[in-house]
């Protein structure tokens, strides 16, 4: 019983890594952009797990559902909401500078991207 | 009082959503005249929290009057000290420089860019001021955003969006690593805010948990802070980005980010990381050298303005770490009006690159070789810059060198005030040897590092005959505000009095779940001796030096470049522009950190 509770912690570890590898590893901004997504997944996961309570509903409160009735903590939901907006606007500044990008040098590998070097 | 915190980010978020819609039809000089009022007032706001925090103990306004219930924080506070309002009022000052760069010449197209400022101003001043560790990732984010969209202003350049690319990518990753170690202590906490927070875990000494907490924000906030091996999307960004977000980015944000791991540390992870000091204080100082090193060399080896610039803001981090890293008062002390210091030449400095720019279209040291003597007070201004970059007296540096260097001494570590005087002289002597070989175009110029692909004009924007007024108005304000610095004393015993009160958790404990608002004085004053005086001279004439020797090199024997020509190859090699192997390096570095601290804590 008490492993699946570390289970949903290396489901985040792992999405983190694999993420950054993607990234690491990206021939195409859409790629790298999506890869960041997933790094990103790994917060969601990590900050539901921790709100989570087993056999707890929702926190939202009725007469079926009285406050005070075991429920998971909110605190992280609405912070995974904010976590969700901030990534959004992340990733639609990515995207439009992918398209910005594409029409300026007509490609979108990251190698063939270098600002300046060494 | 304390009513005026949350006024500080209100003010530039209100005239940035007034400035949006007009951002077609406003003229230029009054979306920079609202921008600039909306500046003034937040500079007078937080000078006022300030003074009062000063005198009467750390102001709290908790957002919507949630106001703790018995000793526990349900809401968001704004939670304010002399340093936090202190660095809200210095980013407004640098915000200011930038804007009046922006009177006249600066193309701005349209309104957009103030509002965007408007923005960034609001995000940094948010995280000096707030009292909750989400509400800090949330202004980090904030400031991402607006610096990614600032650095690909000149949306038509492909340089400046591959350069805002770099820094998106790695700073948004930095911002997932600092999320992902707030849910770690929150899970053991169940609180958010800085002060509950620090009481829980203060209650038994940290664990992995803790300890897994504490690295990913560190790591996550170093990235935006350019700590090696973080530090690769800076120079990048820094080099495409506009002149008076050059001046931000250095002057700084990244500074900003370094107060955030400060603020972290003291008021959560100090007492329950009483046992790891030793290995932190190591991992700190550590990084703070290499990173120094690093930058220095760098700096060294580029020919393009901005990017030498650049690459000495990366040096100045490794020295501000290695600062805070001692985790003492002292310690915060130096590192704080290092970074005023700092920021007002930094920032002189690259609006006297962008004015060379907007003049000569082009940053190349070779290109402008000689052509410096067209602009003389431009000229003049980016020497003197260069010179209190080594820390002549009076500036500031000079100042902020002596509390460094006595900060380290106290500790034991007089070979890093070494190492760190022989980083500044290197660090200055570049910036001094590009003023040289600009002005008087002796020498030679450097040959290695990035120079502008050919098929591009390297500056789109308008071409300025004569110097505009504000462009040598904004810099020589800086410079006169670090020589008040600089022989200020009362200013420098108000900092170190400030640090004090910033690095004592129960003070802020106090204030902000009790309402208990304390005031203590520490004067530590600070008296100049001719040893100090001595030593500032020696670093200068020492990048005098540097600089000579940069520019006569082909006079001198060559026996050493045998010897340090390969590493330098491979450090260049190690910059390559790429986002891709920056996220490598990235998580080599966090394996690093993390390794460190754990082997650390065995």
């Amino acid at each position: 019983m008490s492993w699946t509770l570390y289970f949903p912690y290396a489901v985040a570890f792992w999405l983190f890594f694999i993420g950054c590898f993607g990234v690491a590893h990206s021939r195409n901004l859409i790629h790298t952009i999506l890869s960041l997504t997933v790094v990103q997944s790994s917060t969601y996961i990590l900050l539901l797990s921790i709100g989570f309570h087993a056999k707890a509903g929702a926190p939202i409160f009725s007469p079926a559902n009285p406050p005070g009735s075991p429920s998971v903590d909110p605190i992280v939901q609405a912070l995974t909401l904010t976590d969700i907006v901030v990534g959004a606007t992340v990733t639609a500044l990515l995207l439009t500078l992918t398209i910005q990008i594409h029409r300026r040098r007509g490609t979108i590998d990251p190698r063939d991207l270098r600002p300046m070097r060494g | 009082m304390s009513v005026l915190a949350p006024l500080c980010v209100a003010v530039p978020l209100i005239a940035a959503a007034l400035l949006l819609p007009f951002s077609k039809v406003m003229p230029r000089w009054l979306s920079a005249t609202i921008a600039s009022l909306a500046t003034l007032t937040v500079i007078g706001l937080s000078v006022t929290l300030a003074l009062y925090t000063a005198f009467n103990g750390t102001a709290v306004h908790w957002m919507g009057g949630w106001a703790p219930h018995h000793g526990l924080a349900i809401g968001i506070s704004f939670s304010v000290d002399p340093v936090g309002a202190g660095l809200a009022a210095f980013i407004a000052l640098l915000v200011f420089a930038a804007t009046m760069y922006t009177w006249q010449g600066f193309d701005t197209t349209g309104t957009m860019f103030h509002s965007l400022l408007m923005a960034f101003l609001a995000a940094m001043c948010g995280y000096a001021l707030t009292g909750d560790i989400f509400n800090m990732f949330v202004w980090f984010e904030l400031m991402t955003a607006a610096a990614i969209a600032l650095t690909a202003h000149k949306i038509e350049e492909a340089e400046s969006i591959e350069g805002a690319i770099n820094l998106a990518v790695t700073n948004t990753i930095a911002g997932f690593m600092v999320l992902l170690g707030i849910a770690l202590i929150y899970g053991r906490t169940d609180a958010l805010n800085l002060a509950q927070l620090g009481q829980i875990v203060a209650q038994r000494p940290a664990d992995a948990l803790v300890l897994a907490s504490f690295g990913l924000i560190v790591t996550g906030y170093f990235v935006k802070g350019a700590v090696a091996p973080f530090h690769f999307w800076l120079d990048d960004a820094h080099a495409v980005a506009p002149t008076p977000i050059c001046v931000l980015f250095s002057g700084i944000m990244v500074q900003v980010a370094l107060y955030g791991v400060a603020r972290i540390y003291w008021t959560v992870f100090s007492p329950s990381l009483a046992s790891h000091t030793h290995e932190i204080k190591a991992l700190f100082v550590g990084v703070g050298v290499a990173t120094a090193l690093i930058g220095a060399i760098m700096a060294f080896a580029q020919r393009h303005l901005k990017r030498l610039l650049a690459f000495s803001t990366v040096s100045h981090s490794g020295m501000f770490v290695a600062a805070l890293g001692l985790f003492n008062a002292a310690g915060a002390a130096a590192a704080a009006i290092f970074i005023v210091a700092h920021g007002l030449i930094k920032s002189a400095l690259f609006i006297c690159a962008g004015t060379y720019l907007n003049r000569f279209r082009s940053l190349d040291e070779e290109v402008l070789g000689g052509r410096g003597k067209e602009c003389r007070v431009n000229s003049a201004l980016f020497l003197i810059g260069g010179l209190a970059l080594a820390g002549i007296p009076p500036f500031a540096i000079s100042a902020a060198k002596m509390m460094y260097d006595a900060a380290l001494k106290e500790h034991g570590l007089f070979a890093i005030a070494v190492v760190m005087g022989f980083v500044t002289a290197i660090d200055a002597g570049a910036v001094l040897r590009s003023g040289i070989h600009i002005t008087w175009g002796i020498g030679k110029a450097q040959k290695t590092g990035f120079s502008p692909r050919e098929e591009e004009t390297e500056c789109e924007e308008e071409r300025w005959e004569h110097t505009p007024w504000p462009a040598l108005w904004a810099p020589l304000l800086l410079i006169a505000i670090a020589i008040f610095v600089g022989t200020n004393g009362t200013f420098w015993n108000a900092i170190s009095s400030a640090a004090h009160a910033f690095v004592n958790r129960d003070l802020y404990v106090a204030a902000v779940l009790n309402g208990v608002h304390r005031v203590i004085w520490v004067y530590s004053p600070h008296r100049v001796t001719l040893e100090d005086i001595g030593v500032n001279l020696a670093v200068t004439a020492a990048a005098v030096i540097a600089a000579f020797v940069g520019l006569f090199r082909d006079h001198i024997p060559q026996m050493l470049s045998p010897v340090f020509g390969p590493p330098l190859k491979s450090l260049r090699a190690l910059h390559s522009g790429i986002f891709t192997d920056y996220v490598a390096y990235m998580v080599f570095g966090i394996a690093a950190y993390s390794a460190w601290l754990v082997l650390g804590a065995k």
